[in-house]
C-alpha cells in the first residue's frame, strides 16, 4: 500500500467448519472513504469472512488490523467498539419492536440510569435520519415498514453506533432495481462523508456500478483484488467461477399447447388477515414456462400456497387441466397432476431426518406398490430412490442416506426428482435455485427447460431477475398482490424493474 | 406495501455445525452409549445424596446393593446345574439356571418388577408414540387413570346388564380402558391440531381433571363408592370387580400380586409399536409430522389429523396399562391410588431414556421397574438407609436421568474436549 | 389501551356483562328466587353472543355465549338451592379474599415465567421451582427461627433450580421442555426426600415463624375491609410486583434487551448483547419468583409443607402467562380468574364435601378452556424454546 495506512486490514484469515474450509488465508484491506466490493458465488466464503470481521466467528488463523493496530474481537460488541457496523443479509431487526427501539438496542439512552429514555431515542433517530435524508418514522413497528426502509433502519443502527466502517452483506438481494439505485445513492453519500464501505455481492453489474475496488473470492480463497475501473463483467465472472459461464440458458422457442393451469380472480389473505393476493388471473399452457417476477413479499407465497391447496383462497377459482381444484386438499392437488417445488426446500420441501427413499415417497406412500392396506413396502421405496438417484445425479448418498446429510444442490435434486417422477401436468417452482452453487443452478435450469419440452405447464416464481429472464417464455409481474404487467422474455431489466415497483400499475401493459 | 420479516435466527445459517455434529455422534453411538452414560451419571449423582444420608461410601454401596437385591433381578443369578422339562415330553435336560425357584422372595420381587414393567412399557410407549409425532405427552398419568377407571366401571357394571363369560368381560373392560385413554389424550391432540394449544399444558390439566373427577366418583358420598359391607373405615374405593373379570395370573399367587397375562400384552405392544411406526403408512405420516410438520403439510399430510391420531394411540397404550393393572392385580380403584400414583410420570423417563424406540423402551422400563421395586421392597437395612426415603430417591434418579437425556451435549463436550487435547499433545510431542 | 369499545364490539361486551348478570341476580345479595329470571337473562346473553359471532365479533361473541350459558346454569342452580346454603357459600368478601390468596402463588410463578419466556427460554420447570421454594422456605424458617431468613433461603433455592435449568437449556442447549420436566422430577424427589428425612411422619412443626399479615383496620368491615383488611404481606408484594415487572420489562433498557433475546437472539447478539447472560439472568430470576410463590403457598398460606403441595400450580401459572399474552397485567388477570375458581371450589365445601371435591377440578378445566380458546390470538416471543447457538 503506497498511501496512508488502510482503515482495516485482514491478514491470512482462515476459518474451518466441519468438512468445509470456508476461508483459506484470505487477505483484504479497506481504504478510507472507498467502496470495496467483495465478490464471489454463494458459498465462496464472503459471509464467513465478514462474520469473522464482525466478531461473530473466531478465525482459526490470521489477524485483523484496524488503523494498523492488531485487534482481537471476542464478540460483535468489540467490533462495534472499533467502529464496524454491519448490515446483514437477513436483517437483524425485531419485527414487533419500533424502529427507535431497534436502533438503540444494546446502547440505550436512559433516564436517571434506570428507565429507558424513549423520547431521547426517538429524537436521536429523527436527527440521524434527517441528516442522511432518510424518511423514517421512529415509532413505526419494523414489521409494518417496507424492506427498503428496514434496510435503512439497519444502516441507521450502524450510524447510531458511530461506525466508520460499514459492511453490507448482499444488500440488494431483497430490493427492486429502483430501490437498489436509491441505496447506491445513500452509499455514495456515506462514502463522501468519510465512511469506508465493504459491499458484498455476487451480482457483477452492481459491483461494477458502485465499487472503487473489487476483491474476488472463490471457494474460500482470495483470487484477486483489482480496481473497478477497467474491469468487465465477463472478466469478473471468470475470476468468480473459475471458468467461462453460460449467462443464458439455451432453449428453443416455446410451443404452448392447451391451458393447464387457469387462475381466475384469485384473492388470498395471509395469517394476519391481510389480503396479499388481490384478484390475480392468468393462464399457463402446456409446454411453456411462465415466469412470475416481483419483489419478495408481494403475494408470491400466498399465491403459491393457494395454487397448491395449502391455503383456502377468499375468492376466485383455480383450474387444473380444466378441473376446478380451488377447494381441494393438498393431497388431491398432487393426485390431480400438480407438482410443487417449495420455496424453502429445507423447511418445506424435505423431511431432513427422513432418508432419500422416504422423501421421494412423500406423495406415493399411501398407494400400491408403495403400500397395500396401510402396510409399507420399504423395498419399493428403496428401488425407486435408487432409480431416481441415478436419473437425477444425486450425489453424496444412497437411498437410505438422510436428506439432511446432502448438500443444498443435491437436496434440490431430490425434490425435483420426486415432483417430476410423478409426471405432473403443472409444475410450480418456487425460487428453485435459491442458495445453490453454479453447477446445481445449471442442472435445475436445464431440467426445467426439459420438462417444458415434455408438455408440462411450468410456473417459475423467482426473485432473481436473471433467472426469470433467461428461463421464461412469458413474464408476469406481481406487485402488491396484483399482476401489473405481462412481458415477453426480451423485455429489459429496467422495464421489468419499473413494473415491479408499481410504476406500470395504471397501464396494464400487454 | 408492507412486509414482514419474522425470520428466526436458525434459518439464517444453512445448518449450524453443532447440529450436524450432534447428529453424527448420535448415529455413531447407535443410541446406546448416551443412554448408558446417562444412567451411570444419574446413579453416581444420586449416590451423593445417599452418601450424605448414610455418611459412608461403604453404606452407600450397601444401600445400592440393598436396592438391587429388592428388584428380584438376582433371581437370574441363581446359576448352577439344574434340570428343565422339555415341553410336550417327559424328558428333562440340563439347564444352567434354577427355573424351579418360583416361590422364593427373589421370585416374588421379580414378579413385582415384571408387573411394573408391564405398566411402564405401556405408559412409556404412550409417551414415546406421541414423541415420534413431535408431541410431549405428559398426560400418561391421566390416561392411565382414565383407563383403569373405565375398566373398573365396565367390569363392575356390565355384569348387571349382560352376563358375559370371563374372557369376554375382560376383553370388553380392557377395550373400555383403551378407549377412555384414547379419548382423553385425543382431546389434547385435537386442541393441538385445531387451535394449537400446547399439549404439555393441556395434558397436565387433563391429568388433574381426571384425578379430581376420579376422586369425586369414588370418594365418600361419591356416586360410585362401594356400598359393600366391611368397606367402612377403609380408604374410599370402588366396588371390587367380579372374580371372573380378573386376568389370569400365570406366575405367583393371584392374591399377592402375581404376574398376570398382561405381561405378554406388553411384549406384544412393543412389537405393535415398532411395526406401526416403521412399517405402516400411518407410522410414516406420524414420523413425517414429528420431524417436520411444515414439510408434511406441504407434502399433503394432514398435520392436525396426525396430531389427533398420535395422541389417541398414545392414550390407548396408557389406557391399556391402566386397565391391565386394574384387572390384573388391583381389582378395585381407591382414591389414594388415584391421587398418589405416579406411574405415568415414570413413563416419561422411560420414553426419554429409551429414545422412543421399542427396544429402548423395553430396557428403560426394566431399569425403572427394578428401581421402583427395589426401593419399595424391604431389602434395605433400616439402620443404614431409611426405607421410607427410598421412593424419593427413585424420583431423584428419574429426574437426573431425564435431565441428562436432554443434554446429550455433555457427551459432545467431553468428546470435543478430548479432540482439543489430542492435537495439543501431538504438538508438545514434536 | 383505554379506548372504549364501539359498535359491534361494544354490543358483544354487553352480552358478556349480561351473561355475568344472569348468574349474579340469583346470588346474594340480590337473590332473586324465581328460576325464570336467570334463564331469561342468560338466554338474552346467549342471543347477543350468537348474534355477535355471526356479525364477525367472534372472540367476544364466544365469551358472551360462554358467560351466558354459565350464568344461566349457575343462576338456575342458585334458585334451586336454599337461601341458607347460598348465604353460606357465597360470601363475596370472603370469596374475593380467598381469590387473592389462591391467585398470589400463581402470580409470582407467572411473573417469573414471564421473564424466562420473554428471554426465550420455556420454563416448564416453574412447578418444581415453586415446590423447591415451598420446602426450603419452611425449612429455613424452622431452622433459623425467622420467616425473613426462611424466605431468603427458599428464594435462593429456587434461584439455584433456575440456574440448573439455565445451565442445561442455555449452555448445553438441551430441549427446554425436557429440561423443565427434569427440574420438576428433581424438585419433587429432593423436597420429598428432605421432608421425610428431616420431619418424618410428624410433618413440619406447627410453631414455625410465618409470614405476617398486614392489618388495615381502617378499611372497616364492609366488602373492601373483608377483602383487603387482613392480607398476607406477600399478597401485597405480589400486587406491587405486577407493576414492577411491567416497568422493568417494558420501560427499561434491561427489559428491552430481555425481549430482544426472546424475539431475535441473533439480532441482540449482533449489537453486543450477551444473549447467554441475559437468558441466565432471566431464568434464575424466574426460579426465584416461582420460589417466592411456593414460599407463600407453604409458609404464608398453610404454615406447613406437604410433599407435592404445588399440585400443578406451576403449570396453571404457565397457562396464565399464555392466557395473559406474556404481559404482566394480562397474566395477573388470568391468575385472578384461576384463583377465583379455586376459592369457589373451597367455598363449596360448606355445601357438600363431595361436590367440593369435584369442583377442585374447576381451575384445571378453566385453564384447559383458556389455553384452548386463546391460542392463535396470543403470540409467544418468536424465539421461545429455541436454544441460541453462538458462533
Amino acid at each position: 500500500m503506497s498511501e496512508a495506512v488502510p482503515v482495516l486490514e485482514l491478514r491470512g484469515i482462515t476459518k474451518e467448519f466441519p468438512g468445509i474450509l470456508a476461508n483459506d488465508h484470505v487477505d483484504f484491506d479497506l481504504r478510507r472513504g472507498e467502496v470495496h466490493a467483495l465478490l464471489g458465488e454463494n458459498g465462496a466464503g464472503k459471509s464467513t469472512l465478514m462474520n469473522v470481521l464482525y466478531g461473530l466467528y473466531r478465525p482459526d488463523e490470521g489477524e485483523i488490523r484496524i488503523g494498523g493496530k492488531p485487534v482481537v474481537f471476542h464478540s460483535s460488541k468489540d467490533a462495534i467498539e472499533h467502529g464496524i457496523g454491519m448490515v446483514h443479509q437477513h436483517f437483524m431487526l425485531i419485527p414487533v419492536m419500533t424502529v427507535a427501539e431497534n436502533i438503540v438496542l444494546g446502547d440505550e439512552p436512559s433516564e436517571n440510569g434506570v428507565l429507558l429514555d424513549y423520547g431521547a431515542a426517538r429524537g436521536r433517530v429523527r436527527e440521524l435520519s434527517r441528516s442522511f435524508g432518510f424518511a423514517i418514522d421512529p415509532d413505526a413497528l419494523v414489521q409494518d415498514i417496507t424492506v427498503g426502509q428496514q434496510q435503512r433502519v439497519e444502516i441507521l443502527k450502524a450510524l447510531y453506533r458511530r461506525a466508520d466502517i460499514l459492511v453490507l452483506d448482499e444488500p440488494t438481494a431483497v430490493l427492486t432495481p429502483q430501490e437498489a439505485g436509491e441505496l447506491f445513492e445513500i452509499l455514495r453519500t456515506l462514502s463522501r462523508e468519510g465512511l469506508s464501505i465493504i459491499f458484498i455481492s455476487h451480482k457483477l453489474n452492481e459491483v461494477l456500478e458502485i465499487a472503487d475496488r473489487i476483491t474476488v473470492l472463490r471457494r474460500g480463497k482470495l483470487v484477486d483484488t483489482l480496481p473497478a475501473e477497467g474491469a468487465t463483467e465477463a472478466g469478473l465472472a471468470r475470476l468468480m467461477v473459475g471458468r467461462e459461464v453460460l449467462l443464458r440458458v439455451e432453449k428453443t422457442a416455446a410451443t404452448p399447447g392447451e391451458p393447464l393451469l387457469k387462475v381466475v380472480d384469485l384473492h388470498v389473505r395471509d395469517e394476519r388477515g391481510i389480503e396479499k393476493v388481490r384478484g390475480v388471473s392468468f393462464e399457463a399452457h402446456a409446454g411453456e414456462i411462465v415466469g412470475l417476477a416481483g419483489v419478495d413479499g408481494n403475494g408470491q407465497t400466498e399465491l403459491i400456497d393457494a395454487l397448491a391447496g395449502l391455503k383456502r383462497p377468499e375468492a376466485g377459482r383455480v383450474e387444473l387441466a380444466g378441473r376446478d381444484v380451488t377447494r381441494d386438499s393438498v393431497r388431491a392437488h398432487f393426485d390431480d397432476g400438480f407438482g410443487h417445488i417449495p420455496q424453502d426446500r429445507q423447511r418445506h420441501g424435505l423431511v431432513l431426518e427422513f432418508s432419500i427413499a422416504e422423501n421421494v415417497a412423500l406423495h406415493e406412500f399411501r398407494t400400491a406398490p408403495d403400500s397395500r392396506l396401510g402396510w409399507l413396502h420399504p423395498r419399493t421405496l428403496i428401488e425407486r430412490a435408487r432409480r431416481l438417484i441415478r436419473e437425477f445425479d444425486v450425489r453424496g448418498g444412497g437411498p437410505e442416506t438422510h436428506a439432511g446429510a446432502l448438500s443444498g444442490g443435491n437436496q434440490q435434486k431430490v425434490i425435483l426428482a420426486r415432483e417430476i417422477d410423478r409426471d405432473p401436468r403443472v409444475l410450480v417452482a418456487g425460487q428453485p435455485t435459491r442458495g445453490l452453487d453454479v453447477g446445481a443452478i445449471e442442472f435445475v435450469h436445464r431440467r426445467l427447460v426439459e420438462e417444458r419440452g415434455e408438455g408440462r405447464a411450468i410456473l417459475l416464481v423467482s426473485l432473481e431477475l436473471d433467472e426469470i429472464l433467461s428461463l421464461s417464455d412469458r413474464i408476469l409481474v406481481l406487485y402488491e398482490g396484483e399482476i401489473v404487467g405481462e412481458f415477453p422474455p426480451t423485455v429489459s431489466e429496467e422495464e421489468l424493474g419499473l413494473a415491479m415497483t408499481g410504476g406500470m400499475h395504471a397501464e396494464h401493459a400487454a | 406495501m408492507s412486509e414482514t420479516v419474522r425470520q428466526l435466527p436458525e434459518e439464517q445459517l444453512p445448518v449450524s455445525p453443532s447440529t450436524l455434529e450432534r447428529y453424527r455422534i448420535l448415529q455413531k453411538a447407535g443410541g446406546l452409549v448416551a443412554p448408558l452414560l446417562t444412567v451411570v451419571l444419574a446413579f453416581l449423582i444420586s449416590g451423593v445424596v445417599v452418601l450424605l444420608t448414610t455418611g459412608s461410601v461403604v453404606d452407600t454401596a450397601k444401600t445400592y446393593k440393598g436396592i438391587f437385591d429388592g428388584t428380584g433381578l438376582d433371581w437370574f443369578f441363581h446359576v448352577g446345574s439344574y434340570q428343565i422339562g422339555v415341553p410336550f415330553t417327559s424328558a428333562r435336560v440340563w439347564f444352567p439356571w434354577n427355573t424351579n425357584d418360583i416361590s422364593s422372595q427373589a421370585a416374588a420381587n421379580l414378579e413385582q418388577t415384571l408387573l411394573l414393567w408391564t405398566a411402564l412399557v405401556l405408559v412409556g410407549l404412550a409417551v414415546a408414540f406421541a414423541f415420534r409425532c413431535g408431541l410431549f405427552n405428559i398426560g400418561g398419568q391421566g390416561q392411565y387413570l382414565a383407563g383403569s377407571i373405565a375398566a373398573v366401571l365396565v367390569a363392575t357394571e356390565l355384569p348387571h346388564v349382560v352376563d358375559l363369560p370371563g374372557v369376554l368381560l375382560i376383553l370388553v373392560s380392557v377395550l373400555g380402558g383403551m378407549l377412555a385413554g384414547a379419548a382423553l389424550a385425543g382431546i389434547a391432540g385435537i386442541l393441538k391440531g385445531t387451535v394449537g394449544a400446547h399439549e404439555v399444558i393441556t395434558t397436565i390439566m387433563l391429568n388433574w381433571i381426571v384425578i379430581w373427577v376420579g376422586s369425586y366418583l369414588f370418594d365418600v358420598g361419591g356416586p360410585l363408592q362401594t356400598k359393600a359391607a366391611g368397606a367402612a373405615g377403609a380408604v374410599p374405593a370402588s366396588t371390587d370387580i367380579p372374580d371372573k373379570a380378573q386376568i389370569h395370573v400365570f406366575w405367583g399367587d393371584p392374591l399377592f400380586q402375581g404376574l398376570d397375562v398382561g405381561f405378554f400384552v406388553a411384549i406384544a405392544s412393543l412389537v405393535v409399536y415398532y411395526l406401526t411406526l416403521n412399517r405402516t403408512t400411518l407410522g410414516y405420516e406420524v414420523r413425517a409430522v414429528g420431524h417436520n410438520p411444515e414439510a408434511a403439510r406441504y407434502g399433503g399430510i394432514g398435520v392436525a389429523r396426525n396430531y389427533f391420531l398420535a395422541m389417541a394411540i398414545a392414550g390407548t397404550f396408557a389406557g391399556l396399562a391402566g386397565a391391565l393393572d386394574l384387572l390384573g392385580w388391583k381389582f378395585r380403584e381407591d382414591i389414594t391410588d388415584i391421587q398418589s400414583s405416579s406411574i405415568g410420570f415414570i413413563g416419561i423417563a422411560v420414553a426419554l431414556l429409551g429414545r422412543n424406540t421399542a427396544i429402548g423402551v423395553g430396557l428403560a422400563a426394566l431399569l425403572f421397574a427394578a428401581l421402583q421395586t427395589g426401593t419399595a421392597s424391604r431389602s434395605l437395612d433400616p439402620s443404614i438407609f431409611p426405607p421410607e426415603l427410598a421412593s424419593s430417591l427413585a424420583v431423584i434418579i428419574q429426574g437426573l436421568v431425564v435431565l441428562f437425556v436432554g443434554a446429550d451435549v455433555i457427551i459432545l463436550l467431553a468428546l470435543g474436549w478430548l479432540r482439543r487435547r489430542r492435537p495439543q499433545k501431538a504438538a508438545t510431542a514434536t | 389501551m383505554s379506548r372504549l369499545p364501539r359498535g359491534g364490539r361494544a354490543i358483544a361486551w354487553a352480552g358478556v356483562l349480561t351473561g355475568v348478570l344472569a348468574g349474579l341476580i340469583a346470588l346474594p345479595p340480590i337473590e332473586i328466587r324465581s328460576a325464570a329470571a336467570p334463564v331469561v337473562v342468560g338466554l338474552a346473553a346467549l342471543t347477543v353472543g350468537i348474534g355477535s359471532w355471526i356479525r364477525g365479533e367472534r372472540r367476544i361473541g364466544a365469551y358472551a355465549v360462554a358467560t351466558g350459558v354459565l350464568g344461566l346454569v349457575i343462576g338456575y342452580l342458585a334458585t334451586r338451592s336454599s337461601v341458607d346454603k347460598l348465604d353460606a357459600v357465597v360470601v363475596w368478601g370472603a370469596l374475593f379474599a380467598a381469590m387473592l390468596r389462591y391467585a398470589t402463588p400463581l402470580a409470582f410463578a407467572s411473573l417469573g415465567g414471564l421473564f424466562s419466556e420473554r428471554s426465550g427460554v420455556v420454563n416448564i420447570g416453574l412447578e418444581g421451582m415453586m415446590l423447591t421454594g415451598a420446602f426450603f422456605t419452611v425449612w429455613g424458617a424452622d431452622d433459623t427461627g425467622t420467616w425473613t431468613l426462611g424466605l431468603a433461603i427458599g428464594i435462593g433455592a429456587g434461584g439455584l433450580m433456575g440456574l440448573l435449568h439455565a445451565f442445561f437449556s442455555v449452555s448445553l442447549r438441551a430441549d427446554q421442555i425436557v429440561g423443565g420436566t427434569a427440574i420438576n422430577f428433581l424438585a419433587l424427589g429432593l423436597t420429598t426426600y428432605l421432608f421425610v428425612k428431616l420431619y418424618g411422619s410428624q410433618g413440619t412443626p406447627s410453631n414455625i415463624s410465618t409470614i405476617p399479615a398486614v392489618h388495615l383496620s381502617f378499611l372497616g368491615h364492609g366488602f373492601v375491609g373483608d377483602v383487603f383488611g387482613r392480607l398476607d404481606l406477600l399478597i401485597w408484594v405480589a400486587i406491587a410486583l405486577i407493576f414492577v415487572v411491567w416497568i422493568v420489562v417494558f420501560k427499561t433498557p434491561i427489559g428491552l434487551r430481555i425481549r430482544a433475546c426472546g424475539e431475535h437472539p441473533r439480532a441482540a447478539d449482533t449489537v453486543g448483547i450477551n444473549v447467554y447472560a441475559v437468558r441466565y439472568g432471566a431464568v434464575v430470576l424466574s426460579g426465584m419468583l416461582a420460589a417466592a410463590g411456593g414460599a407463600f403457598l407453604s409458609l404464608g398460606f398453610n404454615g406447613s409443607f406437604t410433599p407435592n403441595m404445588t399440585a400443578g400450580r406451576g403449570f396453571i401459572a404457565l397457562a396464565a402467562l399464555i392466557f395473559g399474552n406474556w404481559r404482566p397485567f394480562g397474566a395477573a388477570a388470568a391468575c385472578l380468574l384461576f384463583g377465583f375458581a379455586s376459592a369457589l371450589g373451597v367455598a363449596l365445601q360448606t355445601y357438600s364435601l363431595s361436590i367440593s371435591t369435584l369442583f377442585t377440578a374447576l381451575p384445571y378445566v378453566i385453564t384447559l378452556i383458556a389455553v384452548a380458546g386463546v391460542i392463535g390470538r396470543s403470540i409467544p416471543p418468536a424465539a421461545v424454546g429455541r436454544p441460541y447457538v453462538k458462533q
